[in-house]
């Protein structure tokens, strides 16, 4: 073969090799186990990459209380008074475990479940530490719901994202659709039932679902959690309570107050005068579960 | 729910929580915590389609003939964290 066409192959090869990687920011390959420990799972489940065409979801998303699942309210650690008293907290420094400190993560943070113990041993140096920079990089993010929750029926494929249509040409993995992203339980996988019994130290958060399935439904409830908190597939998904306004004003507009009062002179018996204020209050619920949960 | 006197004395104060109450299903103390809380003892909070509706009767002070009723309904999902959501105010009168 002519060196010119050799040189010629070999620049060419050198620009596909730079295009692939600049248009795909995912590997093609399927992802690997997990084998080190908090900033590869930080890495895994990173959703930057998705930000490049689904901005606008992106940017909701990130006001969210998903994209910081284990930073409280007012941005505190929600696992640090945990893991330093009460059953879930560290006895011994060489055995820390997501299934014995960071149940929890269950719901907060489920790809932790599946990851090495070191992640969580480094997780929880970093709660201790009070590193906000690095416990807010971890987060539900596109990953974990269009990929790990995505699917109830059987597994959800490894490399494999889901959405509500196929797109087998989708960057960086192939989409597929799964309808159960539209159903209530796809939410009431994590906000919750009730109790956890999961884990040698039981644990019981978010009740929501289970109000919404054993009290909103079989009153006549039609509506999904989609439907209220997500709609038009917008990922802000409220209430943010870090928008104190705003999470005032949709509870205000969720709970409606009446009030009626009169004031009387009441006579059981004659002689017997009473005057009396007779006060009426009636709290009208239009949530699709119990006010408050937890 | 606060009543005052025409001079601005409260003569009546009354407070209503309304929250699921969770156990550790060991015993009936009611506990904190979601490493602590495993079922309930009992459950105030505002279900759907079941309106929350109370009834107080207040007896008036003697010489009091007029009262100022206020009704606040706030949100508080921690301790000292409060979100207002509704204040109503009402004056009563014996007088009509």
């Amino acid at each position: 073969m002519p060196r010119s066409i050799k040189i010629g192959l070999s620049v060419l090869s050198l620009l596909l090799a730079t295009w692939l990687t600049w248009v795909t920011p995912w590997s093609l390959a399927a992802p690997q186990t997990p084998k080190d420990g908090l900033a590869d799972l930080i890495a895994r489940y990173d959703s930057s990459g998705c930000r490049e065409c689904h901005e606008d979801i992106h940017q909701q998303w990130e006001q969210s209380h998903h994209a910081r699942s284990l930073m409280g309210m007012d941005d505190w650690i929600i696992m640090g008074p945990y893991l330093k008293g009460g059953p879930l907290a560290i006895k011994d420094p060489t055995k820390i475990s997501a299934a014995a400190n960071f149940p929890c993560a269950k719901c907060h943070l489920p790809q932790l479940l599946d990851a090495p113990d070191q992640a969580a041993a480094e997780l929880a140096a970093a709660v201790l530490a009070d590193d906000k920079a690095t416990v807010r990089k971890l987060n539900i993010g596109c990953v974990v719901c269009h990929g790990d929750k995505a699917v109830v029926h059987g597994r959800p494929e490894p490399g494999v994202l889901y959405g509500s249509r196929d797109i087998p040409d989708h960057p960086g993995r192939p989409v597929k659709k799964s309808p159960f992203l539209k159903s209530a339980l796809f939410c009431g996988q994590c906000h919750g039932q009730g109790p956890v019994l999961d884990f040698e130290n039981p644990i019981q958060c978010a009740t929501l679902y289970g109000s919404y399935l054993h009290g909103y439904i079989p009153s006549g409830g039609g509506q999904t959690c989609q439907d209220c908190h997500m709609p038009a597939a917008n990922h802000y998904m409220p209430p943010n309570f870090n928008n104190r306004p705003e999470t005032a004003e949709r509870l205000r507009q969720a709970l409606p107050l009446e009030v009626r009062a009169m004031a009387y002179r009441f006579q059981p018996k004659d002689g017997d005068i009473r005057p009396l204020m007779v006060v009426r209050t009636k709290i009208t619920s239009r949530a699709g579960h119990r006010v408050p949960d937890g | 729910m606060t009543a005052n006197a025409p001079d601005g004395k409260t003569f009546f104060h009354a407070e209503k929580i309304y929250m699921p109450q969770a156990g550790d299903s060991r015993g009936s103390q009611m506990v904190l915590g979601p490493d602590k809380k495993l079922g309930f003892l009992r459950d105030t909070s505002i279900q759907p389609f079941a309106p929350k509706e109370e009834t107080l009767e207040i007896s008036l002070p003697p010489g009091v003939e007029t009262a100022e009723l206020e009704v606040r309904l706030s949100y508080q999902p921690r301790p000292g964290n409060v979100y207002p959501l509704h204040q109503v105010k009402r004056r009563v009168s014996l007088t009509r």
